[in-house]
């Protein structure tokens, strides 16, 4: 009884599963095939009918057992019906899974082992788009003429070698598609083996990665651009104060040599001479300075209206890469109802990089502190504030009058030039940058930038 | 002091600096004090003083700007020339405009500096 009653679900359930097309056609097939066994057993309760009639006496005892028997009946009748279902429901399976398989977007792929040359036997839609081979011209075919005869040849012999010794390939390669298209291929190659452990095929999934890869390599050169900018920005920075340093004495030397002349007037030609060749030298390192400075003017800043927090969403993922690599945590917290600002954004985009980095550096090499927030907030009607908070080692008392001078620096690669140059930069947006230390741990750096004044809600 | 020759004051942070423009302008006859900060300048000579100004525009403390706007702002008369060791093209602009007499970049000829005194005062 219960396998009747058990039954009952999976028939309700069939109007669902027949809805698909396709499928409903060949349920509808079959419910035709199963008449003929209805009819038989109509015969048979007609019989038992008949015989229950005869035999009077019995009546109420023949009643149970056709009841018993109609029970039974029904039970078969049910148990060919589930066999049917079985059958149905594989062949549903081998039906859903192919579609699966070719409504996925990743290329799937079936190689025999046991031919030579790696024939492939199976193949689904997207294998075929990826590679821009059809599938006449897939089966059979050894899988390797697949990748294009420009693939790199030792990564080839290291898919197939791994593949030899019936272990998992998972990798990532450049592969030519059929008219020559390049595209980067995610790929993944596994054994099949029979029972007895002998592998008899190999499956592979292959996803296109080319868009991922392209948007890699964007940020990749993004980032490289932009800290060359903070390099060329930094040693402009560093060449300006240099000069003025060494304009100096430069300035001393030729009043000197100039004053010597002029005492010596008339009298000691040999000296006057030579005080001659110090000031033209004097002269050629004046001229030395001014055409480096030339050279690294600082290219006047380009003003423009934008939002702060794109700014600075931007510059968290291009150190992105950099933040994992050192193993920190980069959070924002950016008040999402802020005017705009107005400024150069790649100036801007260099205070936040120095302070970002600062920052990363400040945390180097202490496991615990790993946090770096950036945060935005409105500060009165006119300015928005930006904080650099982290977790580091902080900035000793005596250190903090001094952090935003030129050349001044803790580190053995330092130039020092990073918080002095942010600072001019934010001061010339007319805002302040300053820094404290946070009452836990780690140091603040924060800065004020003016709100563009169309903006001003 | 005899009365034809010409006072000139120097302002710069950088004592050498002094003491050179001094070794020159004095093989021109000038009468020359040498300051190395605004605020000791201030002290020392009072407004009223005649004589040349030669001050460093970047000075740690007050700096040559905000000097040269006091003694503007004093009423006095006293030329100012302003120097820099500091490439920027603006400042000359800047310096005339607030009222000193000339600039120089430095490092500067000294016949430049004797020549623009000498025009002035
Ligand atoms: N977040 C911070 N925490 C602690 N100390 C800091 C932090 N930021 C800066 N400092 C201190 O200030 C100094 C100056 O920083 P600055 O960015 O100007 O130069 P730098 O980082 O040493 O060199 P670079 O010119 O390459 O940036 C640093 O060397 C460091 O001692
Ligand atoms: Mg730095």
């Amino acid at each position: 009884m219960k396998t009747i009653k058990k039954k009952s679900p999976k028939l309700k359930q069939k109007p669902l599963i027949s809805k698909k097309s396709g499928i409903s056609l060949k349920l509808s097939g079959q419910k035709k095939k199963s008449l003929p066994k209805n009819s038989i057993r109509n015969q048979k309760r007609r019989q038992l009918k008949r015989r229950a009639s005869d035999q009077d006496k019995t009546r109420n005892h023949l009643g149970e057992v056709i009841r018993q028997q109609a029970d039974e009946l029904k039970f078969k009748n049910g148990q060919i019906r589930s066999w049917e279902d079985k059958d149905r429901l594989a062949e549903e399976q081998v039906h859903i899974r192919t579609k699966a398989m070719d409504s996925t977007a990743d290329g799937i792929f079936i190689i025999d082992a046991q031919k030579p040359n790696f024939p492939v036997i199976y193949t689904n839609q997207s294998f075929q788009k990826m590679t821009g081979y059809t599938k006449r011209e897939i089966l059979g075919r050894d899988y390797f003429d697949l990748y294009g005869t420009d693939a790199d040849p030792r990564i080839v012999r290291e898919i197939k070698h791994t593949m030899l010794q019936g272990k998992s390939f998972h990798g990532e390669m450049l592969s030519f598609q059929k008219n020559g298209k390049k595209y980067w291929d995610l790929l993944r190659i596994a054994p099949v083996r029979d029972p007895s452990g002998t592998v008899t095929h190999y499956v592979g999934i292959q996803a296109d990665v080319t868009l991922i890869r392209e948007r890699d390599l964007e940020i990749k050169e993004q980032r490289e651009e932009l800290l060359h900018v903070t390099r060329v920005g930094k040693l402009a920075e560093f060449v300006s104060s240099l000069a003025h340093e060494i304009s100096q004495p430069l300035t001393a030397i030729l009043s000197y040599a100039q004053a010597a002349q002029r005492i010596l007037a008339g009298r000691e030609p040999q000296l006057q001479e030579i005080l001659q060749y110090i000031i033209n030298d004097d002269q050629r390192a004046s001229e030395v300075i001014r055409r480096l400075r030339s050279l690294l003017k600082k290219s006047k800043p380009t003003l423009e209206s934008f939002d702060i927090n794109v700014l600075i969403n931007e510059t968290a993922m291009l150190m992105a890469t950099d933040v994992t690599v050192r193993n920190k945590v980069l959070k924002t917290e950016l008040d999402t109802n802020l005017p705009a600002i107005r400024g150069d954004r790649i100036q801007l985009q260099q205070v936040l990089l120095n302070l970002i980095s600062n920052s990363l550096d400040a945390m180097e090499g202490r496991d615990d502190s790993r946090e770096l927030v950036i945060s935005t907030s409105r500060k009165g009607p006119n300015m928005i504030l930006v904080e650099v908070k982290d977790s580091g080692c902080g900035i000793p008392a005596e250190n903090m009058k001094k952090l935003f001078s030129h050349f001044f620096t803790s580190k053995p690669d330092g130039l020092g030039m990073g918080l002095s140059i942010s600072r001019s930069i934010v001061e010339e947006h007319g805002g302040r940058l300053e820094a404290k230390n946070n009452p836990d741990r780690g140091a603040t750096f924060y800065f004020t930038i003016s709100v563009d004044k169309k903006d001003v809600s | 002091m005899m009365p034809d020759k010409k006072q000139v004051y120097i302002v710069d942070d950088d004592e050498s600096v002094c003491r050179a423009l001094k070794a020159l302008l004095v093989t021109y006859d000038f009468v020359v004090e040498t300051f190395t900060s605004a605020e000791k300048f201030f002290s020392a000579v009072p407004y009223s003083a005649l004589g040349c100004l030669i001050m460093d525009v970047h000075m740690s403390g007050m700096d040559g700007w905000e000097a040269h706007k006091r003694i503007v702002a004093s009423g006095s008369k006293r030329p100012v020339i302003l120097i820099s060791g500091d490439k920027n093209s603006g400042f000359k602009e800047r310096a005339l405009k607030a009222g000193a007499v000339g600039f120089l970049q430095k490092p500067f000829n000294g016949k430049m500096l004797i020549d623009l005194i000498n025009q002035v005062f």
